[in-house]
């Protein structure tokens, strides 16, 4: 026999007798929250910035602002021609993204309580974009925020997804002494815009 | 309402003052208050050394010697607990589960069952409490930092009333003081580190006087404090409360 | 060595000892705050419980289904029966496609089966990716903490580590100025990586995919950029839906950090374009703990490290002194089930408060555990003779009232009349430290006899 039944046989002999799975009722933990508001304060703490915006052409003209000098940048918001340094075509190598400045990025969902904006691989050219990027910065329309984890799991198909990631803040550290470090392995700044 | 008193065995030896004042505390309460002479010991430090077996004859005389009684009240948090935890291990009948049922710790049994809050007792002294383990996580005497539940204390409770006491805050209100029994001298050096730490946080608080329910955790503190001449005392929580200076 | 003695060790440098308690205590305060923010959030805790529970209940169940939705997604599965096979699986994955470089994010469990060694042994370079394994691997030592494994060293000492082997300029420790070497250095890593190794947080029966939590962004980096990514998990990281990741994504890091989630929770089901994907699931020794009613909720654990943190004996002996993979309360019930002899002082470095049972985000009885391997350790491994002949006596004597009565007298006589400096000496461990109290004249006992006996005079 190999590993795989012995491990199946031995779990199945060895295991408690049927316990019920306990059911989860999101009520209890609402807390009627400003969704927006906290959104912003979560991702603050986390070390990003939120700015609100009107539209997508605001977006890209304050991450200029805010990324004046970059060499590197793009963005798959419509009609960001003007802003993109490099096209799709970089996306076939993407160990060569490692000079990339800054990525724009649009994601449908975020979450209140925590500051996390979701992306899927259908807003993410290629996977590696939003680590290897120096700066990640993100759209999020306002709408689209719920309060808690269990909302924001109940909006993702789980049979619908190759890849998903939340994101919540600029990759940090505190390894060497407990000192918070923003800027570990992945982006070193988050922006996101509420639109 | 007849209570059988149960003096741990330490107490019994080492700090009798603390079972004179339980005693004491009860009657001026107008309890009616029996110590039942052939009692020993719950059979904690056996159990918890890992040789629960070997206790099985403390847990079956205790259990002879308060099985008569309406409640056993006990100035020790940590005894009261294991006799309501660990007395699973002798075989349960209605004398063993009633024992288990009725054992309370001293402030539990005055606030919760005697329904009394205040004494008329006064210690005009600045007071750490310290907030012993067994108690506070095993007998839930009060809730501890860990759990996001209402805060509440039954040992604050009543030391509240106290005339003249002033309740001094903790930095850390309900780490461990390092005795835990045997650990005391298996894991010595972490044991002693740890009490040294405790005895720090009360004196940095301007405490002159800590109290506990368990005179075992005072026991381990007051080694420290004497051996390393400290300004502060140690008082069970009973002579505090039986106090009239 | 004894948990005691490799305390000891620890202890002998007081300011080091006293840093580490006060950043881990930190790290507990940090995780207060957090949580009391969260409604419902012993209600949360609850549900981690219920749905651990239940899926151990179900495990094989679930990991059927676990194994059929992977396949689906285009995912390799293999299963490792110890720590051995595991080894041997990552091993020929690597061979097939000639990999010499991997690099490996935060995984207990490479840890525990002892991976990093085995591959070097077999002519493969692993890089641990993560910053705090990073730095403890230069310094070819082992993780302390399971989500803080550097929290051991200083500052200096890294400082000196990475001079030596990243070549950085002295810089009295500046951790930006550190991290951001470390930063380039593993950049080169990751781009260079053939492989890339992770561990799972959460392992989702009805969809197959897995779920990397970090806050550094380098199981992504990894796992995006090699063109073989191998996640390695233990049979117990299974929760039935996606759903229930609401609820342990809350309790996670909340729990380990006090931040409200991690940076990055990668949810990871289908293939990237280009890249192999594999799981390997592991038993070693877990089917086993399953079958032992009173620690299987051991497997409950999501290595949140909340019991490190707030436990009083592992801020103060430091991670190495449990000489386990997974130190600290939860170690030490997870430990005995593999090794009863080699672990058996662990359940006793602890004075039992129970502190770690409460903060536990899945609610594991830890300290009742600990207790309970106390008792099958006094059963089945060898105990000092001495510490048997005395336990035998104290029940002896507790079980006779009139025995216990002489006893007692001769101690508090003992106490009373003997100097000090005999009493609080050798074999008394406790007066190393401490004074013993003050031996009374009379035991309560007596007292309340003459008590009783005055009474009756006085009635006459």
């Amino acid at each position: 026999m190999d590993s795989r039944d012995t491990i199946l046989k031995k779990l199945k002999a060895n295991k408690p007798e049927f316990i019920a799975l306990p059911k989860i009722n999101p009520a209890v933990f609402d807390e009627n929250i400003d969704k927006v508001k906290e959104f912003i304060r979560k991702t603050e703490v986390a070390g990003g910035k939120v700015f609100e915006v009107t539209d997508n052409k605001e977006v890209l003209s304050k991450t200029q602002e805010a990324f004046p000098e970059t060499k590197v940048n793009f963005s798959n918001l419509d009609d960001s021609g003007f802003f993109n340094t490099i096209d799709s075509e970089s996306f076939k190598n993407p160990h060569e993204l490692n000079d990339l400045d800054v990525l724009v990025l649009e994601s449908t969902l975020g979450v209140a309580e925590n500051g996390a904006v979701w992306l899927t691989d259908n807003d993410i050219p290629v996977r590696v974009i939003p680590f290897i990027t120096k700066h990640l910065v993100l759209v999020l329309p306002k709408e689209n925020i719920v309060p808690y984890m269990h909302q924001a799991y109940s909006a993702i198909n789980p049979m619908d997804l190759d890849y998903g990631i939340f994101i919540s803040g600029p990759s940090k550290t505190a390894d060497i002494e407990q000192s918070l470090v923003i800027g570990a392995q992945g982006a070193m700044s988050l922006t996101v815009f509420l639109k | 309402m007849k209570v059988g008193l149960f003096i741990p065995c330490y107490i019994n030896q080492l700090y009798p003052q603390v079972g004179k004042a339980t005693l004491e505390l009860l009657e001026k309460l107008k309890v009616e208050v029996v110590y039942p002479s052939g009692q020993t010991c719950c059979g904690q430090p056996m159990a918890n050394s890992g040789f629960e077996n070997e206790s099985e004859g403390a847990c079956i005389n205790f259990v002879n010697n308060f099985k008569d009684f309406d409640y056993i009240v006990t100035p020790s948090g940590s005894c009261a607990y294991h006799v309501k935890k660990h007395y699973n291990i002798i075989q349960q009948t209605d004398d063993v589960i009633k024992v288990r049922k009725n054992v309370y710790e001293l402030c539990d049994f005055i606030l919760n069952v005697l329904k009394i809050k205040n004494l008329g007792a006064s210690f005009p002294y600045k007071v750490g409490v310290h907030k012993s383990c067994h108690g506070l996580r095993g007998l839930r005497l009060g809730s501890s930092s860990e759990l996001v539940i209402e805060p509440y204390s039954y040992i604050e409770e009543l030391l509240k009333e106290v005339e003249g006491i002033e309740l001094m805050p903790l930095d850390r209100s309900d780490e461990c003081c390092g005795f835990g029994g045997t650990f005391a001298v298996t894991e010595d050096v972490v044991s002693a580190k740890m009490g040294k730490d405790k005895i720090q946080d009360h004196l940095r608080n301007g405490v002159e006087v800590i109290t506990a329910t368990d005179v075992s955790c005072l026991m381990h503190l007051e080694g420290l404090i004497t051996r390393n001449k400290q300004p502060l005392q140690v008082r069970h929580i009973a002579e505090i409360l039986n106090s009239t200076i | 060595m004894s948990h005691s003695k490799l305390a000891g060790i620890f202890n002998k440098d007081e300011k080091k000892v006293d840093w580490h308690d006060k950043a881990l205590w930190f790290v507990r305060h940090k995780r207060d705050l957090s949580v009391h923010q969260v409604k419902g959030w012993e209600e949360l805790r609850n549900l981690g419980h219920g749905i651990k529970a239940h899926t151990l209940s179900h495990l094989d169940v679930y990991l059927e289904q676990f194994e059929a939705n992977a396949l689906k997604n285009g995912v390799q599965v293999h299963w490792a029966a110890n720590g051995d096979e595991h080894n041997q699986i990552v091993h020929s994955i690597l061979k097939a496609d000639n990999a010499k470089k991997v690099v490996k994010s935060k995984s207990m469990l490479t840890e525990e089966c002892h991976l990093n060694p085995f591959l070097e042994a077999n002519d493969i370079e692993v890089i641990d990716t993560d910053l705090g394994e990073r730095i403890v691997q230069l310094a070819k030592e082992k993780p302390s903490h399971i989500v803080l494994p550097a929290i051991h060293k200083n500052k200096l000492e890294v400082d000196e580590l990475f001079q030596e082997h990243l070549g950085t300029e002295p810089c009295d420790g500046d951790p930006q100025y550190l991290t951001g070497e470390a930063r380039k250095h593993l950049r080169e890593k990751f781009i260079h990586a053939d492989a890339a190794i992770t561990g799972v947080n959460f392992a989702i029966a009805e969809n197959g995919g897995f779920v990397v939590c970090t806050n550094e962004g380098n199981a992504d980096m990894g796992a995006h950029l090699a063109p073989i990514h191998i996640a390695c998990m233990g049979v117990e990281k299974i929760i039935p839906k996606q759903e229930h990741l609401g609820v342990f994504l809350r309790l996670l890091a909340r729990s380990a950090t006090g931040q409200p989630i991690t940076t990055y929770s990668s949810h990871f089901r289908k293939p990237g374009k280009g890249v192999k994907m594999h799981i390997v699931i592991v038993d070693n020794g877990r089917s086993k703990q399953l079958s032992r009613p009173d620690f299987r909720a051991s497997l409950h654990c999501i290595r949140c490290g909340a019991c490190m943190n707030t436990c009083p004996i592992y801020r103060r002996s430091g991670g190495h002194s449990y000489d386990a993979t997974i130190p600290g309360p939860i170690g030490s019930i997870l430990s005995p089930g593999k090794d009863l002899t080699k672990y058996s002082t662990l359940p006793f470095a602890s004075t039992l408060c129970g502190s770690c049972s409460d903060v536990c985000p899945v609610k594991i009885d830890i300290h009742t555990q600990l207790y309970k391997w106390r008792q099958i350790i006094g059963k089945e491994t060898p105990q000092p003779f001495i510490k048997k002949k005395s336990m035998a006596a104290m029940g002896k004597i507790f079980s006779k009232p009139s025995l216990y009565g002489k006893v007692g007298a001769v101690a508090r006589w003992a106490l009373r009349t003997l100097p000090k400096s005999l009493i609080n000496a050798w074999p008394n461990i406790w007066g190393k430290t401490r004074d013993l109290p003050v031996g009374p004249k009379k035991s309560f006992d007596q007292w309340y006899k003459e008590r009783e006996n005055n009474k009756k005079t006085d009635q006459k």
